[in-house]
């Protein structure tokens, strides 16, 4: 496939469950960390050149990401690269994406404009399995400049979107609209955006070059409303799980229980391949009581869960009592523990007896490594 | 090509037919049959091998050995596809002097495949089968093999004299050093079972293999042929005491006890927690398991990609596998990809892999304390039909 990848590994905005990663490295859905659907994504459409754009606390990621052999990829230059800040750093502080993809232009300008003749830009907040090549045939019958990933029933008129889309009943576009409260009857941009590399590479300098560096709102809406470039608006038609609030994390972390949001991200397309981490099937004590949740491989259950996501390798004590929580891995909740609405990070120590009681629109978090 | 010289290189015996698995085996080599929820057999001793710090596996594949290659691939989950590590299948081939074909035997096997052994140039060689259960650190083995200085060590493992009959005994002097090797002696004199796990000296081996092979009368086989032989001509051979977990899983009933063994608090084979002796298997690529709200599970393993509706009890549920609502499995090992619909009920059973049960089917039967349990078996893809039943001990 003549096309290439761009992940933006994007910068925390979950407090303390983003305070040492990025939005990629965020664990979700029992074994995963949230690139892990992107990167399926492009790998299951045969893309190998990709590039990861994260900006600082990028550690967790690269350990995560390896040698990339679990997506089939494989790192280096024309295939899986690394766009750090070090690698490309020619201002200190980076205002927008615009300014990344700039200084990402080394990675851009890679091979021929032929041999990666178009763009796939993602965003790790925003979590789908997608049938990439047939957005990319999307664009290319629709002959626009621009494709922009779409997703209707997000906006609500509560959501603050990035970027939003409302169109006319001929399907024309009506109006955009960036960083705003968007009403139901908008369209949500996946951050998933489709373009030639020829298209992308002009725009970004041009863009830089007037010291716009804000890639909704210059190079997308800009652009538009100058009559500069035309758009195609591509409605996703799947699951789209946009995680970009710990509420709304919180709240998809337990949606992919329901059988058709978990069949649908998991498989619709392709599966979803992650970092293998060895550990032996779950095994469920004399005593337990599981009932409606989702369990990761490693698990050591003799106590009781509901209604929640447990991830590798956690350990329910006999007497335990868990509801509506979200635990990440190699995490002990100790005997005889009650909780609700609860996240609790990796390796966490929830102390014999202990009570913790949050709500679905304020899950408790406990910080990874933490004892309480 | 550049070959790294290797002080100790491992050849893993994995063409057996199995024929005593039945039909597990009809079409699957018996190295690559599940185990354990996750695992194949073979996993076992090639994390061994990486775990002991051997980085270099010959595995010699004979029967039915697609499903093998496959799994095998280029040995990335057990981290052997490095530049200088490496798991290499080695089929039989035509030789230029038409002095092979099939493999005709273990030591044939062995000896077919000098070559590749001989690129490595090691000191030591250990031969494995493909179908024990066991952690063991093979690196200890090799290291009171070369503390003795003997030319062969052969791991042995202390069976109750009523069943030391059924096996290969190795009658030892005070020192472990090996006098005496009687297959499946009437009146045992020891209980030194051969494990069939052993350490070489290559030189020692190479040389015996090309003499046994000149011997129109030998069948060709490391019991019955090459460890008498070696006896024969005085080399010193040892036996190495293993006391830890270890079971043939070669029938029905041993593969499915060997299944159960993995259940428990704590179980009498852990495979849990053991960070330095991990089992690596190939990624299945799935997602975490579904627990609905009426399923009910006790003392059982449930491996990844799995949905469970009904009740299971004292089983293993492989990776991928559905129990629908209401249905019920007890006491029974569900390889990968089975099926088992709403309302059946599954007792004392192994369901090969991509097996279904349909709906209200009963497999298997119950049993009291002292009865004698029979093992229902169905083969890959066998489908049990609606409202049919397959009786205890019984194969599909």
């Amino acid at each position: 496939m003549n096309v290439m990848g761009i992940i933006f590994a994007n910068d925390a905005t979950m407090g303390d469950l983003t305070s040492k990663r990025t939005m990629a490295s965020l664990p979700f859905g029992g074994r995963y960390r949230q690139i892990d659907f992107h990167l399926s994504n492009m790998a299951a459409a045969g893309i190998r050149h990709i590039g990861i754009i994260s900006r600082h606390n990028y550690q967790s990621l690269m350990n995560h990401v390896g040698d990339a052999e679990e997506w089939g990829l494989e790192l280096g230059e024309g295939g899986l690269e690394f766009l750090t800040p070090y690698a490309m750093s020619t201002t200190d502080r980076y205002r927008g994406k615009l300014e990344n993809l700039y200084n990402a232009m080394d990675f851009l300008e890679y091979g021929s404009d032929d041999e990666d003749e178009y763009v796939i830009v993602a965003d790790s907040s925003i979590l789908s399995n997608m049938d990439l090549p047939a957005i990319l045939a999307a664009h290319i019958e629709s002959g626009k400049d621009i494709t922009v990933v779409t997703k209707s029933g997000i906006a609500n008129g509560e959501k603050r979107l990035d970027l939003a889309v409302k169109l006319d009943s001929k399907g024309g576009i009506q109006d955009i609209a960036v960083d705003y409260v968007a009403p139901a009857d908008y369209l949500a941009s996946m951050d998933t955006f489709v373009m030639s590399k020829a298209f992308l590479k002009h725009h970004v300098k041009e863009c830089v070059a007037r010291d716009k560096y804000h890639m909704d709102r210059d190079l997308v809406m800009g652009l538009w409303q100058h009559g500069l470039a035309s758009l195609n608006v591509y409605e996703f038609e799947g699951i789209a799980l946009f995680n970009e609030s710990i509420e709304e994390y919180f709240r998809n972390s337990l949606a992919l229980i329901d059988k058709e949001v978990r069949h649908d991200l998991f498989g619709a397309h392709h599966p979803v391949f992650t970092k293998v981490r060895d550990r032996v099937p779950s095994y469920y004590g004399e005593n337990c009581e599981i009932e409606n949740c989702l369990v990761a491989d490693g698990c050591f259950l003799e106590g009781e869960a509901e209604d929640s996501v447990l991830f590798r390798q956690v350990t329910i004590c006999e007497g335990a009592e868990v509801e509506h929580c979200v635990i990440m891995n190699d995490t002990v909740v100790g005997e005889g523990c009650e909780l609700e609405y609860v996240i609790l990070d990796k390796n966490v120590t929830v102390r014999p007896g202990s009570r913790l009681i949050g709500t679905a629109k304020n899950p408790i978090i406990v910080k990874r490594g933490e004892t309480v | 090509m550049y070959f790294q010289k290797k002080r100790c290189i491992a050849m893993l015996l994995a063409g057996g037919q199995g024929s005593r698995l039945k039909v597990l085996t009809e079409k699957t080599a018996k190295p690559a049959v599940p185990f354990g929820g996750k695992y194949r057999i073979i996993d076992f001793p090639l994390s061994n091998c990486v775990n002991s710090g051997i980085d270099t596996v010959g595995i010699l594949t004979q029967y039915q050995p697609l499903e093998l290659n496959e799994y095998i691939g280029n040995g990335q989950p057990w981290g052997l596809n490095k530049t200088h590590s490496r798991a290499q299948v080695l089929p039989p081939y035509e030789r230029y002097d038409k002095k092979s074909g099939w493999y005709k035997g273990t030591a044939n096997a062995i000896y077919q495949n000098i070559d590749f052994i001989d690129r490595y140039d090691p000191e030591y060689v250990v031969i494995l089968s493909g179908d024990h259960i066991y952690k063991m650190d093979y690196a200890e083995m090799v290291a009171y093999h070369e503390k003795n200085e003997a030319s062969c060590t052969i791991a042995v493992r202390n069976v109750p004299l009523a069943e030391a009959s059924r096996f290969g005994i190795l009658n030892t002097n005070p020192d472990n050093s090996i006098y005496e090797f009687e297959e499946k002696p009437k009146q045992p004199k020891s209980t030194n079972a051969s494990m069939g796990i052993y350490v070489f000296t290559w030189k020692v081996l190479r040389q015996a293999l090309i003499a046994d092979e000149e011997n129109p009368d030998s069948s060709n086989d490391f019991g019955k042929n090459i460890i008498p032989s070696l006896l024969n001509a005085g080399h010193k051979m040892m036996a190495y005491t293993f006391d830890g977990y270890w079971k043939d899983v070669g029938t029905i009933d041993s593969l499915w006890e060997a299944n159960m063994e993995l259940l428990g608090k704590e179980p009498e084979f852990q495979i849990r927690g053991d960070e330095r002796h991990k089992i690596f298997a190939r990624n299945s690529a799935l997602p975490s398991s579904y627990i609905d709200e009426e399923a009910k599970i006790y003392n059982s393993f449930v491996a990844e990609g799995s949905e469970v509706y009904g009740t299971v009890r004292h089983s293993i549920i492989s990776i991928g596998c559905t129990v629908g609502e209401g249905a019920l499995v007890e006491d029974s090992v569900v390889m990968p990809g089975v099926v088992i619909e709403s309302g059946a009920i599954v007792r004392h059973a192994i369901l090969g892999e991509n097996s279904k049960v349909c709906r209200n089917a009963v497999v298997g039967g119950a049993y009291g304390p002292k009865d004698k349990k029979k093992i229902s078996v169905t083969s890959k893809g066998a489908v049990v039909e609606e409202n049919t039943v397959l009786a205890p001990g019984d194969m599909l």
